[in-house]
Formats: C-alpha cells, structure tokens, sequence
C-alpha cells in the first residue's frame, strides 16, 4: 500500500493504476480491500484509467445492502480489464425492479444484472413438520418465483442475470432430527438450491454461495450483527472472496477468463529436478506424501483441460530430460498430448511465454503462470506483467488450491468446441514448434559459446567414465557395462583408441559428459562403447567427437570405423545416430545394427562447439569459479 | 459536539483510534476529540460508519456488540468501547 501510495503522491499516475489493479487481482483481506478502493477513487479524479478491454452495464439488485459492494466489484472487474458502468438498485426492491418494464432498472438497460439475495428474501417455508409431498411441492414454487422473476427482466431488458443462491443458516434447532425432517429449513434450502441449479435457463448464471459459505464456513460467512444492523448479505470477513467470486462469473460471461495454463516442470509437476535425478529419482506417484500431492495436482489440472483449458509447459530443462517422465512414469497423470506447446530449453520464461502465446494465438492476458520458484514468478511479474501469475505457496499439497481460489478460469457455459480444444490446437502448434525450434536452433547452440576438451581415457577421470559408462541408458550404443579395471585395461593398451570429453558453455562447466572406447583390428576399428549424458545431448558433441576420432583413426592408419547399435528400450534416440554421422548400413549382427563408415570418404562434421586445450579449458573454468 | 464528555480517552487506545478513522475517512488532516459525533465529519454516513466498525474491530482485535455497531454517541464513548472490550477480551 505505501509502494502504491508513494506513485500517487509522485505522480506516477499510471504505474499507480497498474499497481492498484494488480494487488486488485491478488487482495484477500477486506481491511486491505478497503484501501485500495480509497486509492481506486483517488486515482479517479487524478488519471484515467487505461482503455478498458469490454465495457458493460451492470445493475446491482438485492435483497441485501449492495453498497459496500459498490467499489470493490468496480475494481475487481477493472483488473480484469472490464469497465463497468453500475446501477444499484434501492434495497430491497429488487423484485419490483425486475418485473416492472417501467423501473429504473429497465430503463437503465443493463447488459448484465447482479441479483443477490438471501434467505430472508424466501417468499414462503414449509412447515418444519411437512410431508415429503408438501415440500417437494413448496421447492419448486420459490424456484417458479425466482426464475419468474428472472425471465421478467430478461425480457424486459435482455440482459444475462447472475443470480446468487442460498448458504445453509447457522442455527440446527431441530439437531440429528433434522435429517429426517423434510421440512427442515436447512434441507429446504438445499433442495431449493439444487432445484435452481437444474432449473437454470441459458441466461442466468449461479453466483453459488452455497459452496462459497461451504468452503469458507457458514460461521465466518454470515455476520448476524451486520445483518441486523445494515442487512449486509455477507460478513466482511468473506466479503472479498463474495465479491471476487461475482467479478469472475461476470469475467467468463465477457471472455475474461483466463485460456491457458503455462506450468514449471520440476517441483511443480513432480518432486524433485529431473535433470538431476533422472526420471526414476523424481516424486510422483502414491506411496510418498509429496509424490501423491503432486499427482492431485496432475489430476486437477487433466480437469482442467478436459473441460476445454488450454496446458502448456514453460520449463529450463534440457528437452529431452523434460519429456522422460511423461514416457517413462506410469504415476504420471499428465501425459504429453495434453499439453498444447511444450517449451523446454535454456532460454528465458518470459520469451517462451510470449512464443507460446504467439502460436497459441492468444493474449498474454489469457495465460496463467504457475512456478514453484519466486524468482521465476517474479521475473514474469516484471518482464511480462499482462500474465497472471498464481502465488504458490512452497507446499505441493497447496498447489492446486492455490490455483482454483484464484477463479481465473471460471467458466459459465461449455460448448463441444471446448471439450475439443486441446486437441485442435496439437496439429497446429506441433508445427509451429517445428518452425520455431529449427529456425532457432543453431543461433541458440552458438549463443551457448560451446568449448570441449577431448583426449584419450585419463587416470584422474577412470571414476567419472567408470559411473558414466554404467549409468547412463539413452545416449549409449552397446550399453557395455564395464568395471573399473576393465576400463583402465583400455585406457593402457595400444589396441585400443579410447577418448573422453568435457564440455563447457555459458552456463558452466558440465564436466566430464562423453566416452568412448574402440578397438583395434588392423585398419579397422570396432566401436565398443560410445555413450554421452543426456544432459548435453543434441548440442554437437557426437560431431565434434567423431571428426576428432576420424583424425586420430586415421593417424594410425585405420581405414574403416565399425559401429555397432545394439537396441535396448532405452537407447531408442541413438538409433539412427551411426547413418546420420555418414556411416552405411552393414546388415544385422550380433542382434544389432551393423554400419560402416569408409574414412577416405568422411568429411567433417558441423558443431558448434570449440575444440580447445586442456590449459584453456582449465583456466577458463578457475576464471568463472 | 457534545459538551457534556468529560473523561480522558486512553492515550494509546485514542492514538490508534484516530490514525483508523484518518484512514477510513481518507484524511490525514482530520482532527478528532472525545466530543467529536458523526455529524462533525465530513462523509460520515451509514455505510462508511460500518467501514470504521469493521476497521477498528480488525486494528484492535475487538468484537463489538450489536448495540454498540450504532449506538454509541460519541468518539470518546467508542475509545471506552473498545478500551473496555480490548481488556474484556484479554481477561
């Protein structure tokens, strides 16, 4: 608040609206609310607002006080970029208002009318002790009364009506009984409810009360005192999420609601960082609290997109890692065809946001942010600040409330077209990304400033090409699981050709990341191990590291390189790695891929990476240290 | 005005009680006595009176009753209010 008044007080009016809006978007507490309504007034006759995305007319009727309402509906639906022109009706007038063609409301000719009532506002009970019969029969006569009611002034005016239902009364005069009494007043209200609800024409949408008091406790919801005193509708402990709750129905009647939900990977969809821990090292799944917290976090989302939410992932991960626990995690309930763009890469969210919404063809203003990580959430707040950004919170078991109490997708009317939405989009968006990943690829991969050091096997490495060599599955050819001494065998005899690669790049050193062994046999050199972490696959490594073993090949005379792919369910992404270096198939052999590489006929291949000694490479890492 | 307050307002209750309604009342300039009614403040009305029973039950922690929502005469007799329920409600 003392950051919002300072802009005013500075004139800095429209940082001021922006900021003013954005904490409209987050307020929880009505003390807090109340002040930045005072600041919206003030605001008012300093500066004009930014251009409003809708405008509408929306009468306020009750049969309830709606004036401390007033403002904060105001403000609310101008974070959402609606410009709302109010009428309020007179108290309690609300039923003449809506079925005289001639009342100011009519006149006003709303586009939308906010109808809040209340218990009190029930024109007749039943008895506590009427039959079933009797009941059933008073149920449908206030449910004729309100959609009566409602169908005048849509008539009358063609406006769309938001129309509130019943919260449960706090007092159980007739205890346990109470379940068997139909004429009870809080089963009565229930029954009127779900009566409104199924009876619902096209044009009136539900502000459901009902399940807010619910969700908030009907204790904390109705304040008697401030009923009997001013007829408030509400407590002001939960006038906030009241309010906030009409603002988004209104929002998805007018196209407000948010489209797309673009989501972190690690620690926000699983446990853990899947670079780091592989696949199998990540939480998710049953058995594990967190795992499991995540997995509802899933299911919420699968929800989401079922009934027509547009998921994306906006994640830093080497692509290949990002996608191994959708393939290889049967715990996982997101899969990745639910997802429309799937942006994994090094570069920054707030440009892979904008991309998405690009392809995506929608504003940024439809796009929801969710991040584990507040530096991340922070840096699209800055760089980005049409997208809407969730405040997670550090526990995943809070995670998918914290994006449902937001209401930034309510949604009030589902067409086939949204059940479908998803899947229109796939076609299109996988060859968006085509586009726009082969485009950027190699200015990407030079942008990285690559440098490798490669030489043969060395002593103070035998622990690092050890663990590579029996850990790693994807990029690995013969996945030879080899001892320590074993390797060190190769290192020392003259019949083997072996080479070991670190790489370095912008971001830092990663170390020893490639090994590779060959045997000797004459002028031919058979390739028995050949494997790179999976972390720098795809970056030109492969290339750099052939052109250089082609070299040293030929040096010692060898005249033709063997390759030899032995499938597993893990190495599939190698397949085809030995044609695409220039190698030509030799048939199958040993239950494997057999291919030849003539080395009079190699040429070499491109990289982007740099080849450069072991004393540049040393330096330049003690350097960055 | 009204004459006929005599009593001397808790000093840290009345501070706090001053800064809520400058803040309600989105004055800072405004000057308030134990004699000082509704009439005597510019855009004081019903609806705003419920604003500042709302804000001054949040700064104090206080739950009025109520009778007392809209029965107190003065903004003295509102500074006993809540003095006396602030020790009521620590009791």
């Amino acid at each position: 608040m003392s950051a919002l008044k300072g802009l005013i007080g500075e004139g800095r009016h429209a940082e001021a609206w922006a900021l003013l809006l954005r904490e409209a978007l987050h307020v929880e507490d009505y003390g807090e609310l109340r002040a930045l309504c005072r600041a919206y007034r003030r605001l008012l006759d300093l500066h004009s607002p930014a251009e409003p995305r809708v405008r509408t007319r929306i009468a306020l009727l009750g049969g309830a006080t709606t004036q401390p309402l007033e403002d904060p509906l105001r403000l609310m639906l101008e974070a959402l970029g609606v410009r709302a022109t109010l009428h309020t009706g007179d108290y309690n007038t609300f039923a003449r208002e809506m079925l005289d063609p001639s009342s100011r409301t009519a006149a006003f000719a709303p586009d939308i009318a906010v109808v809040l009532v209340t218990p009190a506002n029930i024109p007749s009970w039943p008895s506590w002790s009427a039959s079933e019969p009797e009941v059933a029969t008073a149920v449908e006569e206030v449910c004729d009364h309100w959609l009566w009611l409602c169908r005048s002034l849509h008539e009358h005016t063609g406006c769309e009506i938001v129309l509130s239902n019943f919260h449960p009364l706090p007092l159980r005069p007739f205890g346990a009984l109470g379940a068997r009494l139909p004429g009870e007043p809080n089963r009565f209200l229930r029954r009127v409810n779900e009566a409104l609800a199924r009876r619902l024409p096209g044009y009136v949408h539900l502000h459901d009360v009902e399940t807010l008091a619910a969700l908030h406790g009907v204790y904390r919801w109705f304040d008697a005192r401030y009923w009997y005193h001013a007829k408030q509708p509400v407590s002001f402990e939960c006038l906030v999420p009241y309010v906030r709750n009409v603002t988004q129905v209104i929002g998805a009647m007018l196209g407000r609601s948010a489209k797309c939900v673009a989501l972190d990977l690690d620690n926000t969809l699983w446990g853990g960082v899947v670079g780091d821990d592989g696949p199998h090292g990540i939480v998710i799944g049953e058995g594990d609290p967190e795992g499991e917290a995540f997995v509802e976090f899933q299911r919420y989302l699968l929800r989401l997109k079922e009934r027509g939410v547009l998921l994306a992932v906006c994640s830093k991960n080497e692509e290949a890692n990002a996608l191994e626990p959708f393939e290889s995690r049967p715990e996982m309930v997101l899969r990745r065809d639910d997802f429309v763009a799937f942006r994994a890469n090094w570069r920054s969210k707030s440009e892979n946001l904008r991309e998405i919404a690009t392809t995506l063809n929608i504003g940024l203003d439809a796009i929801v942010f969710v991040d584990d990580n507040p530096v991340e959430r922070e840096q699209i707040r800055q760089a980005v600040p049409e997208v809407r950004v969730v405040e997670l919170g550090d526990d995943p078991a809070g995670f998918a409330e914290a994006l449902d109490r937001t209401g930034w997708f309510d949604i009030v009317v589902q067409s086939a077209e949204d059940r479908e939405r998803t899947a229109m989009y796939g076609a299109n968006v996988a060859r968006e990304e085509l586009k726009a990943t082969v485009s950027d690829y190699p200015s990407f991969l030079r942008s990285l400033e690559q440098r490798a050091v490669i030489a043969p096997f060395e002593e103070r490495f035998l622990d690092r090409i050890t663990q590579l060599t029996n850990k790693t599955n994807q990029f690995n050819l013969t996945t030879r699981r080899l001892a320590r001494a074993e390797l060190a065998a190769m290192m020392d005899s003259p019949g083997y050709l072996t080479a070991q690669a670190r790489l370095a790049d912008r971001f830092g050193d990663n170390g020893l990341v490639s090994v590779f062994a060959g045997r000797r046999e004459d002028t031919d050199l058979w390739i028995e191990l050949w494997l790179m972490s999976c972390r720098v696959f795809s970056r030109g490594l492969e290339h750099l590291l052939m052109n250089h073993v082609v070299e040293r090949g030929r040096a010692l005379g060898i005249g033709r390189l063997h390759g030899l792919y032995l499938p597993t369910p893990k190495n599939r992404i190698v397949k085809d790695l030995y044609p695409s270096l220039g190698f030509v198939a030799c048939g199958g052999l040993l239950g494997g891929d057999h291919w030849v590489l003539d080395i009079e006929r190699y040429s070499p291949l491109e990289t982007t990476i740099s080849r450069i000694d072991e004393g540049s490479y040393e330096s330049d890492e003690g350097r960055r240290a | 005005m009204n004459p006929t307050r005599a009593a001397v307002p808790d000093p840290v209750v009345w501070d706090r009680l001053v800064r809520t309604m400058r803040d309600v009342f989105d004055d800072d300039e405004l000057t308030v006595q134990p004699g000082t009614t509704a009439g005597d403040v510019e855009g004081w009305d019903s609806i705003s009176h419920i604003e500042l029973m709302v804000a001054l039950e949040a700064a104090f922690g206080v739950r009025f009753n109520t009778g007392e929502i809209a029965g107190l005469r003065n903004v003295g007799d509102l500074a006993d209010v809540i003095a006396t329920r602030a020790d009521h409600d620590r009791s």
